[in-house]
């Protein structure tokens, strides 16, 4: 087992090596003049000396090959480099990332109580009202776009109501760090939440009503062995295996969604910080916030794998 | 000869079978009134997008002297901010966003099939290198590799869309293909026929394939809607189809003006109400086949 | 196979302990919000604990990608007014842009225009304490020719002087040629501290460390940056003049100033946006300011490049002369809240215009174009690089229009929008916005000296000799006689077809109270709006 997993973790090395340099070349390949979006055009024309003063500056006149291995052995000291506007990427990502992880943390968690909670209560009273409420809730959230439900969220919450900030993530006049965590938190977390609660409350229910209907809780029930602890010690323990894996194969689908999600909310993440390196072609960004991205999916996919190792040994042996 | 007659028989009896249990399926699913009315909603949504656009309703056509008009008998659904009509353009649309979904949730499930039957049935060196492949493309946030193609071929064209949702969605249909080819290979049937001298691609297509099949085709049938919403998200950060091509997700990007959103209601909501009545009916029906299909639940 | 299974159920019990622990913090919250909601729900809404605080809102947008959100945008691009509260210029200007008064110094002009002399104030301090001196303007002046993010009316004036003499408080800049603007734009150009800022990269200024603690020269400075939030500014101690009646000001980082100002995030916005205007308008707290502001909207046509490779189709005038009538210009002006349909770079109603304008006409259009032998099977392709609805709107009735001429046409939306023009030569018409300073930046796009359009107009040198002389002049009389001409060139080549102005609005949030006479100017630029005297209303 340790060792599958060593190999596994090791195997990420490479990957993320080649992922980097798929990105750098074919981010080059684009033929998108950087300069063009540092320096906007009526500038250009005005200082066309500088401009390629700034162009020699930042190493733009070297072979590609030369600049991928000088950008990859700075990344590899811990020195990843500048935005094309200056500010160095590592404070950026120190300043961006745990606004995202904080969003997609309690959106994980949340949908996790929420989504499992429901599903395991609909499994046990099936076709009840908390089961029907559950399941159309479910599908309605899966059904409308996600960036919709944030936009009438934003609307109704905060717009009619006042009662919740229409973006960012600090305000000024905040009486609490807590409060104010709490306050701008709410509405993205709730967003992505109902994307999310749909898929793991199906998960859960069908899982769950899997296990009610096996033999051995139909053994245990014999037994004598009392209700809430056939459904809790047998029931729930069981179904949860395939559930935790589909919690963690969501993870990606989070930071996608939270991609969206941020921009909608002008929640200053690493995802709204992404899009607009995007629409800016701000190259050294869009690479490393990709290979952070790609880090986390790969994570994710090994945890996927681990988890799976650890509950079905069939698979193990396949490997 | 009675050799051979007897033979017929059985096929005869295994095709009667099959037909009865088609039957039984069938009234499975008929009795899904869920799954029913999602049938229906794809049915009737699809034939009239595909009417619509063969009738030819005029979708592209501003009209400068009424513009933002709130739906009334002569434009069911109102028009945009520019006097077009939006019924026709939601039916229009339906057109692109239906054709993106079903495309790239066919081509994706394929191609995810085959490469899942060839790494779980060689399993080895072409298995890890497959899984290898995957990852990485798994690993890839969409959104990047949408914008290094928009950027590489100059235009956000419909290709594009289509090309980035088949090259990112094949994994799931992959993961899923190859576990089982992995655990299906050992039964007793696969290496009966291997002992046949059956051809490799005979065995893993023919044989082993369609065992799989059901959860494939549950699988492709909520991609379609996967990929629908997909392509409404990538509109909304501008990196969609270009927005002259009137999709579900480009018609609903009116709603990133807030004007739109708080006075002209029937800008978004009619586009958003086809959208998640479309997914809604796709959640419902590819339940329906997994209940029908799935022999786990039977 | 016994050590999985309890590791697995490790596992497990730790997530349960962890849902379990996240469940109870999550219950626990959830009263708070209730509490939170309706406390505020009940005793007032956002907007106006907002006013309470004693704060002045303010908003940057960073959605059209001019600013970022973890710094103080330079003052050397767009002048707004958080960094106007904290950067002054040698001089202010009044709304017109126009007419200047002394600021940080007087600055006298000689007759013949080749000398000014700036004779700075008495103890003029930076927020640190350290002296504000003519070294700091020679500084600024010099830096501004070597940065690349800077507005182009600064370089286009600062490349006439010939030298800088200082003398005490007394600086002499001496000219190569007489620049007619030059007044108006020292009202606009910031001073910035030359004891911070000497060792910094002049190439990339802008994205100095410095922008994250700024010495400023204003009423304000900065107090408290959160990067992606907002920034909040305090009163300057070192500021010689009035102190204003507002201590504290915040400035929210926002993707939408609709949303911020529905929030009451905001309490002065400005725009030009359909959407905008009409939502604001339509909001009773706020208060709509039309302010004249040259805001062009324009086509120009992808004729050729310096090195002479050239776009066939839209090299025959017959062929642009025909595209423009096919486009009612009235009408997609109606898209937007008060725009005005323009015949050339001058307005219809400013003295010089020339009286010439394009007509619609649809019918003769479509003649004309199959007259002209282009070739109707070929798409027309049309790029456009803003992205919000009231663009998209626009480019679909252009579209629209031109197909009904006959054309087959293909709109793009691109990244970069003026330089895809050249670098692939592939579109053949692009549209643009400008907000300009003054008329002559309209034309001295047509110069063969300039860097972009040389490459979309070919370097033609006819207008250059014309343009040159309108930056000389002086005279009233003088210049309209030259924008005259320049009005007869540009419609007889037809490179650029000038769509309409779009009006800009400010509105002002009934949280603040502007004092009676203020007139605002182009929100981009910056100008004397007796800021000492605002209040806040309680």
């Amino acid at each position: 087992m340790f060792k599958y997993i060593v190999k596994k973790l090791l195997m990420m090395i490479p990957m993320l090596f080649l992922i980097s340099i798929i990105v750098y070349f074919s981010l080059n390949l684009t033929g998108i003049d950087p300069i063009n979006f540092m320096v906007s055009p009526e500038v250009l024309s005005a200082n066309q000396d500088n401009v390629e003063a700034l162009r020699e500056s930042l190493g733009l006149n070297d072979p590609l090959i030369v600049q991928y291995f000088r950008w990859l052995g700075n990344c590899l000291q811990g020195d990843l480099g500048y935005s094309f506007d200056g500010t160095p990427i590592s404070s950026l990502i120190a300043d961006r990332l745990p606004y995202t992880f904080e969003l997609a943390g309690y959106s994980l968690i949340l949908s996790a109580v929420i989504g499992i909670g429901i599903g395991i209560i609909s499994a046990i009273r099936q076709n009840g009202i908390i089961d029907y409420i559950g399941r159309v809730l479910a599908v309605l959230g899966q059904a409308v776009p996600q960036f919709l439900v944030g936009i009438i969220l934003i609307q109704i919450f905060s717009i009619k109501l006042g009662w919740f900030p229409s973006g960012n993530r600090i305000s000024p006049d905040a009486t609490s760090p807590l409060a104010d965590a709490f306050f701008h938190l709410f509405l993205p977390v709730l967003t992505l939440t109902i994307g999310m609660v749909a898929v793991l409350m199906r998960y859960a229910r069908n899982t769950m009503l899997d296990v009610l209907n096996s033999d051995y809780i139909k053994t245990a029930r014999s037994k004598g062995i009392p209700e809430w602890k056939v459904y809790l010690k047998h029931g729930f323990r069981n179904a949860m295996k395939p559930v935790l894996v589909i919690l963690v194969f969501r993870i990606p689908m989070l930071v996608g969604g939270s991609v969206v999600i941020e921009t909608v909310f002008s929640y200053p993440g690493i995802g709204l910080t992404m899009t607009n390196a995007i629409t800016s072609m701000d190259y050294p960004v869009v690479l490393i916030t990709t290979l952070i991205i790609a880090a986390a999916m790969l994570i994710c996919s090994f945890m996927v794998d681990v988890l799976n190792a650890l509950l079905d040994p069939r698979v193990r042996l396949g490997e | 000869m009675s050799n051979n007659g007897s033979a017929v028989s059985i096929k005869e009896q295994n095709k009667s079978a099959a037909s009865s249990l088609m039957k039984k399926n069938i009234r499975k699913f008929m009795n899904n009134r869920l799954a029913l009315f999602g049938l229906i909603v794809i049915v009737v949504m699809t034939v009239a997008c595909v009417a619509g656009a063969i009738v030819g309703v005029d979708y592209n056509t501003p009209n400068p002297t009424i513009l933002k008009q709130a739906p009334s008998s002569e434009h069911i659904f109102g028009t945009d901010t520019i006097g077009r009509d939006l019924f026709a353009r939601v039916l229009y649309g339906g057109c692109y966003s239906i054709l993106i979904g079903v495309f790239c949730s066919v081509l994706s499930s394929v191609i995810g099939a085959v490469l899942g039957a060839i790494a779980g049935y060689f399993g080895g060196k072409v298995d890890s290198l497959i899984i290898r492949i995957s990852e990485i493309f798994q690993a890839f946030p969409q959104l990047v590799l949408v914008m290094m193609l928009v950027a590489l071929m100059n235009k956000r064209g419909l290709g594009n869309l289509l090309f980035i949702f088949v090259v990112t969605g094949w994994m799931t249909t992959f993961r899923m293909v190859r576990n089982e080819f992995m655990s299906l290979k050992t039964e007793t049937y696969v290496k009966v026929c291997e002992a046949f001298g059956m051809s490799k691609s005979s065995i893993m297509f023919k044989q082993i394939l369609p065992n799989v099949m059901s959860p494939i085709i549950v699988s492709t049938t909520t991609n379609v809607a996967f990929f629908i919403l997909q392509e409404a998200a990538l509109s909304f950060i501008g990196l969609g189809v270009a927005d002259s091509t009137p999709t579900w997700g480009n018609i609903l990007n009116a709603a990133k003006s807030v004007s739109v959103v708080t006075n002209q209601w029937w800008i978004w909501v009619f586009p958003g109400l086809a959208i998640s009545l479309f997914v809604l009916a796709i959640n419902f029906f590819g339940d329906g086949l997994r209940d029908v299909l799935d022999p786990k639940q039977q | 196979m016994k050590k999985i299974s309890k590791l697995a159920a490790l596992l497990l019990a730790m997530v349960l302990l962890v849902t379990s622990f996240a469940g109870c913090g999550g219950g626990s919250k959830d009263t708070k919000d209730t509490q939170a909601a309706n406390e505020s729900g009940s005793s007032a809404p956002a907007a106006s604990d907002a006013a309470s605080d004693g704060s002045l809102k303010l908003a940057i947008t960073t959605g059209d990608g001019s600013s970022t959100d973890d710094k103080i945008p330079t003052p050397w691009y767009n002048r707004q007014m958080a960094t106007n509260l904290m950067f002054r210029s040698l001089l202010i200007a009044d709304s017109s842009l126009e007419k200047t008064e002394p600021d940080l110094a007087e600055v006298a002009v000689s007759e013949d225009g080749m000398t000014y002399t700036v004779t700075m104030k008495d103890g003029l301090k930076w927020s640190d304490g350290e002296d504000l001196t003519t070294d700091d303007v020679i500084f600024s002046i010099e830096t501004a020719l070597k940065t690349a993010t800077i507005n182009s009316i600064y370089t286009a004036a600062f490349s006439n002087i010939k030298e800088m003499k200082a003398d005490g408080n007394v600086l002499t800049i001496s000219m190569t040629t007489p620049y007619a603007s030059m007044m108006s734009v020292l009202s606009q150009f910031a001073i910035l501290p030359k004891h911070c800022l000497e060792s910094a990269d002049p190439l990339s200024l802008d994205s100095d460390p410095f922008w994250q603690s700024p010495v400023c020269s204003g009423m304000f400075c900065l107090d408290e940056l959160k990067k992606g939030n907002y920034f909040t500014l305090k009163l300057n101690e070192y500021y010689e003049g009035t102190a204003p009646k507002i201590t504290k000001v915040t400035v929210y980082f926002v993707t939408d100033f609709i949303t911020a100002a529905q929030a009451g995030n905001v309490d002065y916005v400005y725009g030009n946006d359909a959407g905008l205007v009409e939502e604001l308008g339509k909001m009773e707290n706020f208060t709509s300011n039309e302010v004249d502001v040259l805001f062009y909207k324009y086509l120009i046509f992808n004729m050729k490049g310096a090195d002479g490779n050239e776009n066939e189709a839209m090299q025959s005038l017959e062929v642009r002369k025909a595209l423009v009538e096919a486009i009612d210009r009235a009408t997609l002006a109606g898209l937007y809240p008060n725009a005005t349909v323009l015949n050339s770079g001058v307005p219809d109603d400013h003295e010089a215009y020339n009286g010439f304008s394009y007509t619609f006409d649809a019918e003769k259009a479509k003649a004309d174009i199959a007259a002209s032998g282009y070739d109707m099977s070929r798409t027309l392709k049309i790029c456009y690089y803003n992205n919000d609805q009231t663009s998209i709107d626009l480019i679909n009735m252009i579209v629209y229009y031109l197909e009904q001429a006959g054309l087959k046409v293909e709109a793009t939306l691109s990244n970069d929008g003026t330089t895809d023009l050249f670098t692939t030569r592939d579109y053949d018409i692009g549209f643009k916005g400008k907000s300009s300073f003054s008329i002559d930046e309209w034309y001295t796009e047509y110069m063969s000296t300039d860097a972009l359009f040389k490459n979309i107009f070919g370097g033609d040198t006819t207008f250059d000799e014309t343009i040159a002389r309108l930056s000389a002049a002086t005279e009233t009389a003088e210049r309209d006689e030259v924008l005259k001409e320049l009005q007869g060139m540009e419609q007889e080549y037809l490179y650029k077809v000038p769509l309409f102005t779009v009006g800009t609005y400010v509105f002002t949030s009934s949280n603040v109270k502007v004092p009676d006479g203020v007139t605002f100017c182009n929100p981009l630029y910056s100008c004397d709006l007796d800021f000492a005297n605002w209040e806040l209303a309680n």
